[in-house]
Parts: C-alpha cells; sequence; structure tokens
C-alpha cells in the first residue's frame, strides 16, 4: 500500500545525493551557474554593451567579475555606477534573468543595489 | 465556490485534527492564509498539506473517523480525497523534530494514515495560529518554513511556484522573523546553506507568474537576505 510512498522517499534521498553533489561542485567548473546567478542577483538592473565600452569602464578603474572568464565564450561583467553606464552608447537595458539577452550578451554591466 | 471558501471548507471539517497539539497547516498554503483575513489570492494546487509530528501520530489517527467527507486514496494512502467538491484534498505529512540530517526522509508506515516524514521539516515549529470565524487554524513560525521552503529541491514548475511561495513568505517576514531565519541558517549544516543561497540566486532571476508575488518586485529582499546569510561566514 506505500510502495509509492517508499518510492518517492527513495527519489528524495537521490536528490539529496545529488545536492551534496553540487556543493562538492561549487567551487569547480560546473559550479559557474550559482556563482554568475550569484553575481546577477547583487544587481539591481543589467545592461547589454559593447566590447569596446567595457573596455573603457575597465580602463577607468572598474573591476570585471571573475566569473565572467569562467564562460565560454568569455564575458566581461562589470559593476559601475548607473550614471555611468547611462553615458555609454551601446548601452541597452536586459533583464536580469538567465535568459537569452544575458547569454547572447559579450559584455555585461551591472548596477549594484544601493 | 471559490478557493479560499473550499480551503476554510476543508479545514473546518478536519478541526478535530487541527486541535492536535503537534498538527500544524504546512505548504503553499501558508502565505494564503497569513494574507489579511487569509484572502488567498495566491494560485496553488487545490490541496492542503496537514504536517503531522511523528508524536502526534497516534492522536491524529484517533480522531481520523470522526471526519466525515473524505476518505483514504488507494494510489497515496496519505492523501484524502474530498467526496464534495466544496472541499479539496488532504495531504497529510510527517514532521520528526528529532531529524539531524535535512536529507532524511522516510516512511512512517502504518495500515490507517502511513505518513512521508521529510527531514526538512524538522525545521518547522509552531507559531501563531490564525483564526477565521471561530476556526483556529495552527501555522508555523514563518522563519522555520521559509527556511524549509527554501533547502528543499524544487524542480520544474512547481518548483518554481514553491520557490514563489518562499518569496511570499519572506515579504511578510518582519525584522523578528529574519533573525530567527538567521539564527537558524546559521546552525544547518554547510550543504544545506549553500543549497538555500543557490535557490536564493534562482529566485532572484525567476520570471513572474500570474497571481504570485512578483520576484522583480523583491530581488532587493532577496539580495539583501544573501548578503546577510553570507556574513556568517561560508565555507
Amino acid at each position: 500500500m506505500t510502495a509509492g510512498m517508499q518510492e518517492r522517499a527513495r527519489r528524495v534521498r537521490q536528490r539529496a545525493q545529488l545536492r551534496a553533489w553540487e556543493y562538492r561542485q561549487r567551487r569547480h567548473a560546473s559550479g559557474v551557474w550559482f556563482r554568475l546567478r550569484r553575481v546577477l542577483a547583487d544587481a539591481e538592473t543589467a545592461f547589454d554593451i559593447s566590447e569596446e565600452d567595457a573596455g573603457r569602464l575597465i580602463a577607468e578603474g572598474y573591476a570585471t567579475e571573475p566569473v565572467g572568464d569562467e564562460l565560454a565564450p568569455k564575458k566581461t561583467i562589470v559593476f559601475a555606477p548607473k550614471e555611468r553606464i547611462l553615458h555609454l552608447a551601446s548601452r541597452r537595458e536586459i533583464p536580469l534573468s538567465l535568459g537569452a539577452a544575458t547569454l547572447a550578451a559579450r559584455a555585461i554591466a551591472l548596477v549594484r543595489w544601493p | 465556490m471559490d478557493f479560499r471558501a473550499k480551503l476554510i471548507s476543508t479545514l473546518r471539517a478536519i478541526r478535530p485534527v487541527l486541535e492536535v497539539p503537534g498538527v500544524l497547516v504546512l505548504g503553499s498554503e501558508v502565505p494564503n492564509l497569513l494574507e489579511p483575513d487569509a484572502a488567498c489570492t495566491l494560485v496553488v494546487s487545490q490541496d492542503v498539506d496537514i504536517g503531522v509530528s511523528v508524536q502526534a501520530h497516534e492522536a491524529v489517527k484517533q480522531h481520523l473517523p470522526n471526519i466525515q467527507g473524505f476518505s483514504a486514496s488507494a494510489d497515496e494512502p496519505s492523501v484524502w480525497l474530498p467526496h464534495s467538491p466544496e472541499n479539496i484534498e488532504i495531504n497529510f505529512i510527517g514532521m520528526d523534530p528529532r531529524i539531524q540530517d535535512l536529507s532524511e526522509t522516510y516512511v512512517l508506515e502504518d495500515s490507517e494514515l502511513p505518513l512521508m516524514v521529510f527531514g526538512a521539516l524538522s525545521l518547522v515549529r509552531p507559531g501563531h495560529p490564525v483564526c477565521v470565524g471561530d476556526l483556529s487554524i495552527p501555522l508555523p513560525r514563518l522563519a522555520g518554513l521559509l527556511l524549509e521552503k527554501l533547502v528543499t529541491d524544487r524542480t520544474a514548475v512547481k518548483g518554481e511556484r514553491d520557490l514563489l511561495v518562499a518569496l511570499g513568505l519572506l515579504a511578510l517576514a518582519s525584522a523578528d522573523d529574519l533573525e530567527e531565519l538567521t539564527h537558524e541558517y546559521g546552525a544547518l549544516s554547510k550543504e544545506s546553506r549553500f543549497a538555500i543561497r543557490s535557490n536564493l540566486t534562482i529566485l532572484s532571476l525567476m520570471n513572474p507568474l500570474p497571481q504570485m508575488p512578483d520576484p522583480h518586485a523583491h530581488r532587493d529582499r532577496v539580495a539583501a537576505l544573501l548578503r546577510r546569510f553570507e556574513r556568517i561566514g561560508e565555507p
């Protein structure tokens, strides 16, 4: 009578094993998605910008986020003040998600939460 | 008959069970019931989770014969099906506060009321009941339920909805709730803490769903909670 429940419990335990694996992977390559989501969570808004404009921000001293180098192809991800980003000619606001716009962008400028 | 009326009708029907110490209404109905006047505006599945602590299991069973209008499902005997469309399904689930490992899950075998006992539900503690008319509905403390929602693996559409339920709870959290949440988070294993932070990052980037809390509107709260958790120090 409880065979279905036993099977469900087994699947829950299986997912727990998967979670332990994910935890062990957190600093390795497959943990990149967590690190990318973590960076994006800190952003109030995001802009797709040209690589040239990204270069300008970096030259002005804004640091890149290491997680961008962990992706293939690499992305330049940089936090900067909104007023600075709004002066970039190439800026195009994109939704903060792991959707097509974020994944397609080669360079992303982020505005940090106040 | 709207969903709120069905939910309240169902809870009235099982009032003797709700009065047993160690029984709590859990799951996605909690934010619905915490809305002003238990307005129930969130879209959720048409069932209600009733958490039964394993210590209360025998006492709950004594009251089951008094519950009219429901019968146990042949497929899943912990689910009780309504005989009338004016009620919704009851999903009995087990809580065992003695569980240390949140991933531990077992079946409490019983011919009358078997229970799936979820380790993550050991985080849940009794809170203040909500009263609807003369009906007192036992609810958990917000912090423990929110942690349970965040630590449990979420998959597919139901997973997204469950995370939005967690968001609904976070939106309701007071400063005291956040303090309690942070304290309890700090006592969890490193794997559980990572799972919670991972789910928060997913929540932060989710798209809105109709009649559910809007993740875009609460992204700042999610980011603040992540930072709060990280201040504890992370492996």
